[in-house]
């Protein structure tokens, strides 16, 4: 199995790089740094010894709990398979994250890293699309590209697509298309917010917490509120986005699905 | 000796001279003085000083302080934060005693700081095995003093008294063997001459116990079972030898009645925690309060909240004791929010059940019958495929205490009405690895839930009054005779609302998670508000 890098956010790296620089010596892990054991019957070891050991900070199915980060978005302190298996191995000195139970072997925990990148794993595969076609399709009928960025270029008033096919596999990309009110990330919520005076402001939320709230409006203005400031707000939990059934054709779409699955970091 | 002469409940502190620097000290009287057995029965009476986990035996976690008040807190500002050289969150209650702060952090270390201005006089690092068996972080929630010795829990399963004074460690003793799944987490109890402290490991298949240990040589005096041996009749509750590995931890500090002589004390959940089938029965006194006997150990009663629990809803929740007049006769009560989302208030003298109800969403149950115990509804129980309840794994309460006004007559706990898919599977026990046989997954994100502050009437179990938090909180609460409820939040605030009304007062930023529980002490004659947000201790007060 190939190992992506997936550097998330340069806090990430940072820390990364504090455990590269702090990580106690890992004999075992030393020992070999390819690994061997990547088969589908691994990766099924694997999940059920992540479901055992890791599951209670990092989610049944790692998307994430209370005391753990999510591991379905890459890895923010690692970008190789040796350095998984380091972290899985012995933790992270001076964090939460502590090591696998000492008596796992290595084989093990290969199979639970083997596991994770499963889980991260969208995988180039062949779509009926054009790809050449879909990125026509998304900056011009589609009109994509007033609210979604790739690689610099395009809107701000929806996530940035730049590495899109790393995290969202097609049958997940034609969900987001045809049904996008479905799931909807609460960071692309819309919140609608009257002030005291009555006049109404909305835009995407892009945080929230018991006092206070943020928004980046139409207009791509950026405003600050104090709950306590305004009269009322409301969480609007549908997207902003349009369903693409009724603006593009099936082929269209089918395109547009290969131009975002082939975007992803090693083709950048 | 610095101590300031004791405060009557509503005299205010005399403010410091005009022009003094803040947290400024003038060198007038050395700091730190013996903490007597007496000064702790009295705790309540010096309410400059925080002397133990829970503030006062009673764990109400409610000043006598009023400097700071309803009409003046939106007054206060950051007066010193103090750095924990960890990245770990930072779950330390401190303890102040005459000026001197004693805060624990990650992974067992404790460390004395002037209280007055942040300032180091020594610190005490644990060291620890590289193989330690911990489920949930690298945490360490707070010391208990005696005379001029500190007590701390360690991750290795050891007990250390350290001298309060210059940090040398004085005894370590270990309570158990740390390679089987044992840790210990939480601030042990005095209680007399005794240091009373609890083990966790609820998830690798121990047997739980709590234990009592000689202050003054670290012998051990007595161990309560939480889970009874085969030579006592409630060992029926455990199919087969399910009882050798079905947890029943004991990871938070207990309370005490000294006119009973009883310690009360929470246990945590049967293991392993998800799947039942292989400990059919009761599974006593997993999930429980017990009382026991301060100077044997014996158990005087016990009151299981969740028999033969599925969900991992631990009773691991600070016991808090008061006498009230219910139905017009004076009960000594012990009340008690549960992770199992149901509020219960219980006589202490006898542990009979006088009330109960949901405080925070649940589905588990179709409620309580005449004993307290719950009639479960159907399909509830963890599944391969997954099954839908609430409260979640994290309960509608959970470790962070709650507190009581005598003021209000109120109960305050950080309440959260959420929801996991509960999964099932085989395990078999591996000394040493984790046993939970199942697991848990949120179904949404988070921010589709919130938590609140709720105000509980603890004669009608009826919420007075919510105060929304979202998406989550685990920081514990504390009021004050300044009619004040002060508590923090997951999204990094930390905030004081009215006691009687609920009403928001004032709120600052932190920055990071606050997973600890505010407490309030003076010195020199300011009144002070510590919390730990993140890895930071940060202390606030009024403007000089």
């Amino acid at each position: 199995m190939r190992m992506r890098s997936l550097w998330a956010i340069p806090a990430a790296a940072v820390l990364a790089a504090v455990f590269l620089v702090t990580a106690p010596a890992t004999p075992r892990a030393q020992e070999t740094t390819e690994n061997q054991f990547t088969t589908t019957l691994d990766i099924r070891m694997g999940q059920r010894l992540f479901r055992q050991q890791c599951s209670r900070c990092h989610g049944r199915d790692g998307d994430g709990g209370e005391l753990g980060p999510a591991l379905t978005n890459g890895f923010s302190s690692t970008s190789t398979d040796a350095g998984l298996f380091s972290i899985v191995r012995e933790g992270i000195p001076n964090t939460q994250m502590i090591g696998i139970s000492r008596t796992a072997t290595d084989q093990s925990v290969w199979m639970v890293v083997s596991y994770l990148n499963s889980l991260n794993d969208t995988g180039a595969v062949d779509l009926p699309g054009d790809p050449a076609a879909g990125q026509m399709v998304f900056s011009g009928k589609g009109n994509c590209s007033s609210c979604h960025m790739v690689n610099g270029e395009g809107g701000r008033r929806g996530p940035d697509l730049s590495r899109v096919g790393d995290r969202r596999d097609p049958d997940e990309l034609a969900s987001d298309l045809r049904t996008p009110d479905e799931d909807v990330l609460p960071r692309w919520w819309t919140l609608r917010i009257t002030r005291g005076d009555g006049s109404v402001v909305e835009g995407l939320r892009m945080s929230e917490d018991t006092f206070t709230m943020r928004i980046m409006d139409e207009n791509e203005d950026l405003w600050s509120f104090s709950k306590g400031g305004v009269r009322s707000h409301e969480r609007i939990t549908t997207s902003t986005m349009p369903s693409v059934n009724a603006l593009l054709t099936n082929a269209e779409v089918d395109d547009l699905i290969a131009y975002l699955h082939q975007l992803r970091r090693e083709e950048s | 000796m610095k101590r300031l002469a004791i405060i009557p409940a509503i005299a205010a502190i005399a403010l410091p001279a005009a022009g003094q620097e803040t947290g400024s000290r003038t060198g007038d009287a050395p700091s730190l003085s013996p903490v007597t057995w007496e000064r702790l029965l009295n705790a309540a009476d010096e309410p400059e000083n925080w002397l133990m986990y829970s503030g006062t035996l009673d764990a109400q976690r409610y000043s006598r302080l009023d400097q700071i008040h309803n009409r003046n807190v939106g007054g206060l500002e950051l007066k010193w934060a103090y750095q924990i050289p960890q990245l770990d969150r930072a779950e330390t209650v401190p303890l102040v005693v005459d000026g001197v702060m004693f805060i624990t952090e990650a992974p067992s270390n404790v460390v004395a700081v002037d209280a007055a201005t942040g300032r180091q006089y020594w610190r005490y690092d644990h060291p620890l095995p590289d193989d330690l068996r911990i489920c949930c972080g690298r945490n360490n929630r707070g010391v208990a003093i005696l005379g001029e010795t500190l007590y701390m829990s360690t991750l290795d399963a050891h007990l250390v008294a350290i001298d309060a004074r210059s940090g040398n460690l004085v005894w370590d003793a270990e309570t158990a063997d740390h390679r089987s799944g044992y840790s210990k987490t939480a601030a042990p109890l005095v209680v007399k001459d005794q240091v009373v402290t609890g083990v966790a490991g609820g998830e690798y298949g121990i047997r739980g116990f709590i234990d009592s240990y000689d202050a003054a040589s670290g012998e051990q005096v007595w161990r309560a079972w939480t889970i009874p041996g085969p030579d006592h009749p409630d060992n029926q509750t455990w199919a087969g030898d399910s009882w050798r590995t079905g947890g029943s931890s004991s990871w938070i500090t207990g309370a005490y009645d000294p006119d009973l002589d009883i310690v009360y004390w929470g246990t945590g959940n049967p293991g392993p925690d998800w799947n039942g089938d292989v400990r059919l029965g009761d599974n006593l006194y997993s999930d429980s309060a017990m009382a026991i006997n301060g100077a044997t150990g014996q158990l005087e009663w016990y009151f299981q909240f969740t028999p033969h629990d599925v969900h991992d809803w631990d009773a691991i929740q600070v016991p808090i004791l008061a006498d009230l007049t219910m139905d017009g006769e004076e009960r000594k009560v012990m009340m008690w929010a549960n992770r199992n989302a149901f509020f219960y208030t219980i006589d202490r003298v006898t542990g009979e059940f006088l009330l109960g109800k949901p405080y925070a969403k649940q589905t588990w149950a179709v409620g309580l019958d005449s004993n307290g115990r719950p009639i479960r509804a159907p399909n509830t129980a963890p599944t391969p495929e997954g099954t839908l309840v609430s409260p979640p794994v994290g309960g509608g309460t959970n470790w962070f205490s709650p507190a009581y006004s005598p003021r209000t007559e109120l109960f305050y706990v950080q309440a959260y009405d959420g929801e996991d898919i509960f999964y099932k599977r085989d395990e078999e026990y591996v000394e040493g690895d984790q046993f939970t046989g199942g697991g848990s997954q949120r179904p949404l994100p988070a921010d589709h839930y919130h938590s609140a502050i709720r105000a509980i009437d603890p004669r009608t179990g009826d919420v007075r009054w919510e105060y929304a938090i979202q998406p989550r909180s685990t920081a514990g609460v504390m009021t004050t005779a300044g009619d004040l409820v002060f508590s923090g939040s997951v999204d990094g605030y930390f905030y004081a609302l009215d006691a009687v009304s609920g009403d928001e007062l004032w709120y600052m930023n932190v920055g990071s998670r606050v997973h600890s529980a505010p407490i309030t002490y003076a010195v020199d004659g300011q009144q002070y508000v510590t919390i730990a947000a993140g890895n930071v201790v940060f202390t606030f007060g009024l403007r000089d």
